[in-house]
Order: C-alpha cells, then structure tokens, then sequence
C-alpha cells in the first residue's frame, strides 16, 4: 500500500516541476528550517492522509480558485504537510507556472507549525488555516500597508485550505493520531501543535479571513485582452452601429453566421481581441448600439458630477427612456422586437385559462400555457387556479377529480405537521432552546412582513397568524433548513393568492423545493447563483465585467437581496406576483432572474461606469432602485439577453444552481452541521 | 498630530435579529421611527453629516441582517469600518448572550489593523418596552460585559422614543473618528508584541 502511493508522490510531475522551480518562487522557503526545505518525500515516509479537491481561493474570483492535492506524510516520529495544485481541472487552467509555485506547500513539518484555525462559514466550505510558529512578532504591526500584510502572512501562515469534498474532520484525527495536538481553550476552532502559551494566538487568529493573498499577479492575467476590447469598442462603435439598425430576418438565424460584410469586419476585428465566441459577436454588437442609444460618454460624463443618491428620485432618466430603438416601419417592427423581447400581453383571464384545460380539468399544452403566461401573466382572480401548476404542485396532466383529492389528502398531511409544534406545552418549550429560537424568529418577521397590505394590516390580524402558522409547520417539515429570513417574503404573496392555509403551504414546499438552497446554511444556493450571475455578465457586457473586477465587486453582494427573494424587495406588490408568475413558467430558461439581474445592471451600466461607483456606492445604488425598475421593460431585455446567450448563457449556469432542482447527491446532507471535531 | 484629512466613517451596526437595528439607525439619521421596517436583507447603509471640532464628517451607518446565517455576508460589508456598535435587546438575554459572537465575528471578517482596540460601542436598546418591566438584562450586567472588553462604552436607547440615540451616535462618531486617526499615526515597521495594549479610555466622555 505504501510503495505505490510513494511510487505516485515522486512521480507527481506538478509535484517534480513545483520543486525545480521552488528557489525562484516567493513560497515559504523556511530557511531556517534545514528539514522542510528537503526536496522531495524522505525515504521510509508513509502518506498517511491525502485528500484531492483541497482548493485554494487566491482572490474572491471563483475562476481564480487553485484545485490542489492536500497530503500529510508521516517519517519517523515527523509529521510533515503538503500541498499541490492539481494539472488538468478545469479551474486551475488559467493557472500560469508562477502561480502555482506561488501556492504550492513543499513538506512542512509539524514542528513548525503553531496552530490549526478550522473555520465553517455558512457562506462557501469548510477551510483551515495553518499558522506557522515564525514571524509572529511581526504580524502585529502589519496595520497599515497592504503589500506588508500580504508579504508578512506569506511567512506566517499559509493561505485558507478549502475542503470542497469534505474531509477537515479526517484531517485533523489524523493528524492527533500521530502528533500532540489540543484544542485552545479560547476557541473550539483553533487547534494547537506546539506553543500551547502563545499570547498571541487571538491576534493571529483575527488576521485570517478576508485576505487574498497575492491576488495581484492572478487577478491581472486575463485583463489585456478584455480591456483592449472595450477601448476597440469604443473606436469602433460607430460603424457598428450602423449596422446593427439592420438585424438580420430571423432570430434563430441571428446566432449563427451572418454575411453582413460590415459585422464580417466586426467580428474579425473582435476575434483579435479573444471575444471568441460566435454570441459574443451578437453581444458585443448590441452593446454598442446600447452605449449609443444611452449616449454613454458626453452626456454620461456631464452628468457624472450629480450624485448618485439623486437617482432614484428621478427614474426616468437616461436608462429608463433610451435603449428602446424606436421602429420606423411595422415590418421592422417585428424583427425588432424578437431582438429586444416581445412587449408584454395582457395577463391570462379565467376564460381563457377554460380553453387550456379539457373536460376533465387536465392542462392540453402545458408549453402553451406556460408561454402564454410568460409573455402576460395571470389574471390577479385566476392566480389561485394557475399558480399550483406554475409551482409544481399541481402536475398538469392532473384532473380536477385528482386535484381536489390531493388537496384532501395534503391538508391532512399538513395538519399532522402543524400538530407536531402545536403539541409542544410552555413547559416543553423552556426546555426546547431551538423550538422557541425558530419560533421567536419567525415571530419577529411575520409582524413586519407586508403590513402595509390590507391583507396583512392591522393588530392581531388573523393572516399574519397564518402566515406564522405555515411557517413553523414548514421549520418542522423541513428541520433541517429551518426557518431563515427571506422566507416570510417569499410566503406572503402565496398565501394572499391561495388565502387558504394547507394550500398555501403546499405550494410554498413547492417553491422551497428550488429556493431551498438560498436559505442554506452555508449559503450554497445563493453562492452558485451569484457566481453564474459573474459569468452571465462576463458574458453579456464584458466591459462591465471588467469594472466589476477592477472595483472588488466581482461577489456582486449587491445582488443579493434581489436574488435571495427574487426581487421581492424591488417591485411593488402586484409587479412582484407578475414577475414571479413569469419566472415560474420556465418558459425560456430556469434562470430568467439571473437575466434579470443582467438586464437591471445593463441598463444602469453607464451610470455605474460613468460615476465610478465602488462596491459600498454600487449597493446603496441597488438597494435605492427599489420601486423605480420598469418591469415590463426589464422583463423584455431579460428575455432577449436570455434569447441571445442561449446554449453559451446556459453552459455558465452550473447544473443544480437554484431555482434548477438539486442534483440528488450528497446535497441532502448539506443541510445537516457537522460540527464535531475530534 | 497631523492627521489626514478624513471626510468618511464608517460605522458597523451589528445584532441579533430584531433588536432594533435598522430603528435605531432611521432614527438617528432621520429622526423617524416605524413599527413598519422590514427584516434587512443583506445590507445598506444610511449617511448623515456630523461635525467636530470645526470639521465636516460623513457618518456611513451600515445596518445589516440579524440572522446568523447570513454573517458570512461580512466580508464584504465590514471592510474598512472606523467603528462597530453591537445592539441587543435588554428584553433578550440570547441577543445579549451573542454579543460576544458578534464582536468575534466583526473581528474576524473585518480583520482591522489593530483588532484589540478597535472602537466597539454597546447598545442595549428598548428601554422602553412595558415600563422596562419585561427587562431581563441588567444594566449593572451589560456594563460589566463592556469593562471586560476594554471598557466598551455603553448607552442604553430606545429607538421608539428617540432615548439616548443621539448621545450614543456622537460617541459612535467620535470613537469612529480616534480609530481613524490612531491608525494613521501607526506606523508599518511598530513591533507591538501585545503587552501595550491597554484598556481603551474608560468609556466616553460624552
């Protein structure tokens, strides 16, 4: 067993390659340590813990990430540590040779290590950070300059350790099984190997989290291409301007090939530029005639002296009015529209909603009916009806007879939850610390959920009592997800559609089934989808991309209340039951709202650009747009954004990324907090 | 001491849901309260003009989610913060009990340059609630608390009746203020192994 994992280190070529080049880089080459610097596994050296998919996040940027080998060797009485980046994963492709040598961890020995800082955020996995026992003195001080910070925490402590497959329990049993380690007294977290006295430990431990170590070298690598190809957009949009006033005939033609020479010139020029994709053309193409329409540049930069707090106030300003291309002929109409999302229909009436269902109440062209409501809604009356099926409640080749039999089966079903918290006695309750959190919990936010709204106005209003109802049997039926905040706004407008109680909270099981993942403890859910949101603008509007990056705002935070609750928060009441109805349809795509999110941004994006918004101002910035987002017109660049990126759009969407069912895997068990350690 | 000028301060306001958070920032700032506030999703923040010593400053009041699960939003709010004010409800032991986690967590994910004496400020808010009946946190217990920490300074507010906000916020903004400037004169090659620092002045003097 021994030989052939041995046999593998030594043969590691990232291993080999990491080594040869070690002198020339910056990793921790402990001088002072003659054992550490040894260049390869010693002889007679067992591995005794190796774990791959141990990953290393050089800056917040998930592309940036460092997929590597963690492994802990075993000589003699020494235990020693390494690290290396993985060849041949996908993240780790932009990966230059430096870098990797950057990060590598040649063997420490545990000797020289001080402590073990295991850390479980509820955003992102489970990670460690090893503190070396040198330069502690030092780390004091690094107060002021950043580059000092960096430079100081290289020689103290490696950089976080993320365990994406698990394993930080093993890691640290293995480790005591072979070495004297103990847990600080002062944090359940911190596992000390040798200087059990250290005064200093809570001043280390307060240094690890939000340093990037190095980013600089990693965060430039892709920068040329992309900016250059903003400066070539601003020269050449002009010409491309004028050719994009002609879309081509057909949508469907319009992804593939054109012989238009003008764009011919376009995208030949921009292949020089890597925007290499064929919808990246299309993309591009469109951005400029936005940036024109906008009138991006004077105007913007007149105006840029007027401070973004005004904005709100005056919504109907350059984004709200200008990147409607005005039609000049009913034929080009059309064509334009397919360019630019269909205008919206009147919403689905009950009569109408008749014809989509046979005698026996089952829906004939679930396609049909899903697309007719994506381009009009429902009806507010024929919501009750419609919005079941929209949920996944209702199965829609379910008959009327099947229907009310469920709804028979289901509130019994519900009732037996319900009776599980109902049951609990006062007396019970003092010694059930969770019961009474959740409870205390909810009842906090249910009584500032949407009181303004008749439905829910007023003292001891018996809707609110519903609403806490449906969301403490919900904390029960799914335990381990619990109740998180977010989750009464995502309730409120089900139960004023579905008024009544077991209804409303099967249909809320229904949406949980795809929003779950937003409330997860480790904020999974909210994770992917803010990320694929990073892709899908890098996709669609790379100059803005490109501001993100270069201002740290590539976590797009700023997002997040939009995407948590689904932009509950940003529209009044009915417009969010539109938009919602909209999204639940599917039609188009699962991710409607992360296009959403994408056509909001565009349509701000001169202003964010042109007033250099840093990420503090960018979120003031969003959170202020509440109230002011045209809906009817974001929903139609959604739909073209979402249209024109296509099979390129959906490849950067993660599979599982929420409101996508979970991919049935170890997930389920993400939920559960494994927090015994040793 | 000559000290760059500063225009911006930026200020944490941290808790347990429901402690009176986003009152007690739409209090100061616009001397409004309403039962009407919603749960706050993620963050935002509120600014209001203060003056010292002839000096115009912005205070940039962030008020951000109460619910544990979303701490890990921190990173990327907390950075740069001049000054943290942890608010718990003196009708809630738990919110009071989580103080603790709070300032670790603050410490943790804002990582400032001097983390023992970074300005805290405590708040023990709604006062107010049933003639102080219902309270089960104690003054005399959450001054003891802010001693150990370094001698926290601590207000006790009611964001409803606009009690002690404005007191407290001028010691928020100026402790906000001396963070600043303390960090200026720090200098990058300083070895302080630990043993100078010393208790923060006993609390504020306002």
């Amino acid at each position: 067993m021994q030989e052939p994992e041995l046999h593998d280190l030594s043969d590691d070529a990232d291993y080999a390659a990491s080594l040869q080049q070690g002198s020339a880089s910056m990793m921790i080459t402990r001088s002072d340590s003659g054992r550490s610097t040894s260049s390869s596994v010693p002889e007679g050296a067992e591995i005794v813990y190796s774990k791959d998919n141990v990953t290393i996040h050089p800056s917040q940027f998930a592309s940036e990430r460092i997929s590597g080998r963690l492994r802990l060797i075993k000589q003699g009485s020494s235990l020693f540590m390494t690290w290396i980046p993985l060849k041949g994963q996908s993240t780790n492709a932009r990966l230059s040779e430096r870098e990797r040598n950057l990060y590598t961890i040649r063997p420490v020995p545990f000797t020289d290590v001080r402590s073990i800082r295991r850390r479980t955020p509820t955003f992102g996995w489970q990670y460690i950070i090893v503190v070396l026992s040198s330069g502690v003195c030092v780390c004091v001080c690094v107060c002021v300059c950043n580059l000092l910070l960096k430079a100081v925490l290289l020689r103290i402590a490696f950089p976080q350790l993320y365990f994406y497959n698990g394993g930080v329990k093993e890691f640290l049993a293995t480790i005591k099984q072979h070495i004297f380690i103990v847990r600080s007294l002062e944090d359940a977290n911190v596992f000390l190997v040798n200087d059990f006295q250290n005064p200093l430990q809570k001043t280390l431990s307060s240094l690890e989290l939000p340093v990037y170590i190095a980013s600089g070298p990693s965060a430039s690598v892709s920068d040329g291409g992309e900016s250059s190809s903003y400066e070539l957009q601003e020269r050449i949009g002009g010409s491309i301007h004028d050719e994009i006033h002609r879309p081509s005939q057909n949508p469907g033609r319009q992804r593939h090939k054109s012989h238009d020479p003008a764009r011919d010139l376009t995208i030949h020029v921009l292949e020089k530029f890597s925007l290499v994709t064929k919808f990246a053309r299309e993309t591009s193409s469109q951005l400029f005639r936005e940036s024109n329409s906008n009138g991006y540049g004077a105007i913007e930069r007149k105006n840029s002296s007027q401070t973004l707090l005004d904005v709100p106030h005056r919504p109907s300003t350059d984004a709200e009015i200008a990147p409607e291309p005005v039609p000049s002929d009913p034929l080009e109409f059309n064509k334009m529209t397919l360019v630019w999302g269909k205008p919206r229909q009147p919403p689905l009436g009950s009569e109408e909603w008749a014809t989509f269902l046979d005698s026996e109440g089952r829906v004939m062209d679930a396609k049909a009916l899903k697309k007719r409501i994506f381009y009009g809604g429902v009806e507010h009356t024929t919501r009750r009806e419609v919005w079941p099926f929209l949920l996944g409640y209702h199965a829609y080749d379910s008959t009327y007879a099947e229907r009310e039999y469920l709804k028979s089966t289901k509130k019994s079903e519900y009732e037996t939850v319900r009776q599980q918290w109902q049951s609990i006695s006062t007396e019970q309750a003092k010694r059930f610390t969770k019961f009474r959190e959740r409870k205390g919990l909810i009842d906090k936010d249910v009584v500032r959920t949407d009181r303004v709204l008749p439905f829910y106005d007023g003292d001891d209003n018996p809707n609110v009592n519903i609403l806490r109802d449906i969301l403490l049997t919900y904390s029960f039926y799914n335990f381990d997800l619990g109740y998180c905040q977010g989750m009464s706004d995502l309730l409120s407008p089900i139960l004023f559609v579905i008024e009544d109680e077991s209804e409303s909270f099967w249909c809320f099981v229904a949406l949980m089934e795809r929003l779950g993942p937003n409330f997860n403890r480790d904020q999974n859910g909210m994770h992917s989808q803010l990320f694929a949101l990073s892709k899908l603008v890098e996709l669609l509007d790379s100059p803005l991309h490109n501001y993100f990056k270069q201002n740290d705002c590539l976590n797009y935070f700023f997002c997040f209340r939009w995407v948590l609750i689904q932009f509950k928060r940003e529209f009044e009441y009915k417009k969010t039951m539109r938009l919602w109805e909209v999204l639940w349809t599917h039609y188009l795509c699962e991710h409607l709202h992360l296009y959403v999110c994408v056509a909001i941004l565009k349509r701000y994006r001169n202003k964010i650009i042109g007033e250099h918004m840093d990420f503090d101002t960018l979120l003031k910035f969003t959170n202020e747009l509440s109230g002011h987002i045209d809906l009817d017109a974001i929903l139609r660049d959604a739909e073209a954004l979402c249209i024109c990126a296509g099979e390129n759009g959906a490849a950067r969407i993660p599979p599982g990324t929420p409101p996508s069912l979970p991919i049935e895997s170890e997930n389920a068990l993400l939920y559960a907090q494994d927090d015994e350690v040793l | 001491m000559p000290s760059r000028r500063r225009t911006l301060l930026k200020v944490i306001i941290l808790g347990d849901s429901g402690v009176g958070k986003t009152s007690l920032m739409n209090q100061y700032v616009n001397r409004k309260f309403s039962n009407q506030y919603k749960a706050t999703i993620g963050a935002d923040f509120l600014t209001k003009e203060v003056q010292f010593e002839d000096r115009l400053f912005t205070l940039q009041i962030w008020d951000t989610a109460g619910q544990e699960r979303f701490q890990s939003l921190g990173v990327a709010f907390y950075r740069g913060a001049d000054c943290c004010v942890l608010v718990y409800d003196v009708n809630s032991m738990k919110s009071f009990d989580n103080l603790n986690n709070w300032r670790e967590e603050f410490l943790i994910q804002a990582s400032p340059s001097d983390p023992e004496n970074f300005p805290f400020v405590v708040l023990g808010n709604k006062v107010d609630v049933d003639g102080g009946n219902s309270r089960v946190v104690s003054e005399k217990k959450a001054r003891a608390w802010c001693a150990s920490k370094g001698n926290i300074p601590y207000f006790e507010t009611s964001a409803k009746e606009g009690i002690n906000v404005e007191e407290a916020f001028q010691c928020i903004a100026k402790n906000a203020l001396k963070s600043g400037e303390e960090e200026e004169i720090y200098l990058p090659d300083t070895i302080d192994v630990g043993t100078s620092s010393q208790p923060r002045s006993t609390g504020c003097e306002c």
